[in-house]
């Protein structure tokens, strides 16, 4: 595989959230806001990012039967990271995140990536498929929350874009639009991947 | 239809019965208690019924064409979503919620999965629930009875349905220590001419949704479709049967046993979902004791929301969890051909 | 059994390096936290103590824990507006925590300001709503300078309106606000003629 395709492979054909369907817990639980998709996927990419470096780093040293709890420990460490920085510096954005930013150690996507591709991975490669995956999945969960903010609260990253006369869909920023609006997305790019296949 | 229903050997009978000559029975059924909601509504009922159904057929039509599937808007089903979700919303909603309900209803509740058959939810509930979640406030304003009609010694501007006067009392009741010694009067008196109330209640002179009021042209209706074997007895009588029981045990103020189950089943929209709800066909399981189960179940968790839960009425509710688990009932209470094995 | 000793190692030495790193990260943001937290409290109750900006807030404590804050006018701490406390009194679905000001004599509420809840988006979250063409939450501001005898809701006669369809949480907060004044006034000593 190209290194080009490494990277890509994360934003499409491999989407995290639409194509594999790995981390679906926080993207239907904090994508209620284009701000909170961003705060969660850029913290998302930080994680990923960093866990797949350092794990491809010590993937020789560390022995195959105890490599999940260590893998958990170096992805845990930069989750507390992200947390810490995070309540010091942005105490809006930790605010309205939560508990969800904790909840990173056991995203799937995570742990997924480091299992599967970093382990077995050079450092380089392993940098790009970081990069791709949390880009993906930042993507995602940004396409989400545009649908979710515009119907359900009449706003697009806080800026009103619908007009005062519009009656908010409330049930979109409730879990049901949360599984919704995940359910039609992944229906759409089934659709549109079964077409594009189709005409090749 | 009941019959031809069950699950059993062949052979099999085959009769005049098709889709649409069933749906159409359900509509007739279900005219009189609309005729009735237009009547003490007035003409913004009307509105909100034809406003529904025209959604729902429109949307069946948009759907199907998108889905390159066969249009069948003519076969009474979407008719029969419009008119059930127009009769579970207030009379004084704007005319763009019942159309946004139908939409969502028909589309997501119903052409997503695959068209009539398909649907795992009863769509008219769906769009019901959407509705609920989405805008509460426009959805709980209800009209009183129009003067001369209203319950006797229930003055309230909004949310005037007799559960949810029922509900408020009871709560100031079971928290007596928080409230005044006057307000414990007036609860408890509220509530026993709720109870009273009885004959208004029954030919529906309070308030409500469009449909629900009426319990006695609705069981007209109900009567009707058992009679053609539209609709089972076993559904609609197990699930009164256990709000009954439930009601009488849970539901009173002075402790267990003292519950005043006609109340409960003559107010919110019991009789409506019980007879006209539930029992959809797709939606509702096939076998006998699945139906049972089905019926108590509903029951139950309508209980559980009116006496426990955050809302006054929990019939909708109640329907869309217990159709969840109709696959599971019909798989489970299959019965065992003759000379099968267990 | 051989390999035990080594898994030990490894799984040692990557903790102790995910400890260490951590350790240190926390002594540069811990105090920023901190400071957070305490920038919120403090702007919440000069907020709620209306002219406490150019005097002083002192915490007083009860049992080693923040009980309630006293506000001042002026530095020196002589003339008293009133007293501010936190409450977090349960709402539909969270912990609405506010901040109340009341005034000297613990007969009135003087402003409150809801500082974090998580109630149901479009009903409960309506107790932070700012009306369009206003400046302040319309809910919070009916407390402005009540006085406890007219904490009621207007769904139990009272003139408080409450929000449509979060009922729930209009009575929350307010029987929060009105359950800890009547502690305060314990605490204080006051006695009840002075409210009624």
């Amino acid at each position: 595989m190209t290194l080009t395709k490494e990277f890509l492979k994360g934003l499409y054909k491999e989407n995290p959230v639409f194509r594999l369907m790995l981390g679906l817990c926080p993207v239907l639980a904090t994508s209620t806001s284009v701000n909170n998709a961003i705060g969660m996927g850029s913290a998302t990419l930080f994680v990923l990012l960093s866990s797949n470096i350092v794990v491809s780093l010590i993937r020789k040293a560390v022995p195959g039967k105890i490599r999940i709890p260590v893998f958990i420990i170096v992805i845990a460490t930069f989750v507390t990271i992200v947390e810490m920085v995070m309540a010091g510096f942005f105490p809006a954005l930790s605010k309205s995140l939560g508990n969800f930013i904790s909840l990173i150690v056991v995203n799937c996507i995570i742990l997924g990536r480091a299992e599967a591709f970093a382990s077995k991975n050079s450092v380089f490669r392993s940098i790009l498929d970081g990069l791709g995956m949390g880009l993906g999945f930042a993507l995602a969960m940004i396409i989400i929350a545009t649908f979710r903010e515009i119907l359900g609260n009449g706003t697009w990253l806080g800026i009103p874009v619908l007009g005062e006369s519009f009656n908010p869909i409330t049930i979109f920023i409730l879990s049901p639009g949360a599984f919704l609006t995940i359910g039609y997305l992944i229906g759409f790019f089934n659709w549109f991947e079964s077409r594009r296949l189709a005409g090749k | 239809m009941e019959r031809s229903l069950r699950i059993s050997p062949s052979p099999h009978i085959k009769d005049a019965e098709s889709v649409t000559r069933i749906m159409y029975m359900v509509v007739l059924a279900l005219i009189p208690a609309g005729v009735w909601g237009v009547y003490i509504f007035g003409t913004q009922a009307l509105w909100v019924i034809v406003v529904s159904i025209l959604a729902a057929m429109g949307s069946e039509f948009l759907f199907a064409k998108m889905m390159k599937r066969p249009v069948r808007v003519f076969d009474g089903s979407a008719v029969i979503t419009g008119i059930l979700l127009a009769y579970n919303v207030p009379a004084e909603v704007p005319l763009w919620l019942p159309a946004i309900g139908a939409v969502v209803g028909v589309g997501i509740g119903k052409m997503t999965f695959g068209g009539l058959g398909y649907n795992p939810l009863n769509p008219a509930l769906v769009g019901r629930a959407f509705l609920m979640a989405s805008w509460p406030a426009s959805m709980t304003i209800f009209k009183t009875a129009p003067a001369g009609l209203s319950l006797s010694g229930i003055d309230v501007v909004t949310s005037a349905t007799p559960l949810n006067v029922f509900k408020a009392s009871r709560e100031i009741l079971a928290n007596s220590g928080a409230h005044t010694a006057e307000e414990v009067t007036q609860a408890t008196q509220t509530i026993s001419e709720l109870y009273n109330a009885n004959a208004a209640l029954f030919f529906g002179k309070v308030g409500g949704c469009i449909g629900e009021t009426s319990v006695l042209l609705l069981l007209i209706g109900a009567v009707f479709l058992m009679y053609k074997r539209v609709i089972g007895w076993k559904i609609p009588f197990s699930y009164i049967g256990t709000v009954i029981i439930l009601t009488w045990i849970f539901g009173g103020t002075e402790g267990l046993f003292s519950g005043n189950p006609l109340f409960h089943i003559l107010s919110g929209g019991l009789i409506l979902g019980a007879f006209f709800m539930a029992t959809d066909m797709v939606t509702s399981p096939v076998t006998f004791k699945g139906r049972i189960i089905f019926g108590i179940g509903c029951g139950v968790l309508t209980v559980v929301i009116r006496l426990w839960g955050g809302y006054p009425e929990g019939v909708s509710y109640s329907i869309l969890l217990m159709n969840l688990t109709t696959p599971l009932l019909d798989r489970f209470t299959k019965p065992t051909p003759f000379g099968g094995k267990e | 059994m051989k390999d035990i000793p080594h898994f030990a190692l490894v799984l040692t030495v990557v903790a102790c390096f995910s400890a260490g790193s951590l350790a240190w990260l926390n002594t540069i943001t811990r105090p920023r936290i901190i400071a957070q937290q305490q920038q919120e409290l403090d702007a919440g109750i000069m907020q709620v103590l209306p002219g406490s900006e150019n005097g002083v807030i002192k915490a007083v404590e009860n049992d080693g824990t923040v009980s309630f804050y006293k506000g001042y006018r002026n530095a020196d701490s002589t003339s008293l507006i009133g007293y501010a406390f936190l409450i977090a009194p349960q709402g539909y679905s969270s912990n609405i925590r506010t901040i109340v000001g009341i005034d000297s004599s613990c007969s009135r509420v003087l402003s409150i300001k809801v500082l974090s809840q998580k109630e149901t988006p479009g009903l409960g979250t309506k107790c932070e709503e700012i009306r369009s063409g206003e400046t302040a939450p319309w809910f919070q501001e009916q407390f402005r300078n009540k006085p406890y005898a007219d904490l009621i809701l207007d769904k139990d006669g009272g003139t408080i309106e409450s929000i449509t369809g979060a009922t729930i949480t209009s009575r929350a907060i307010m029987l929060g606000v009105a359950s800890r004044m009547e502690l305060l006034r314990d605490e204080l000593d006051i006695p009840n003629t002075m409210i009624n």
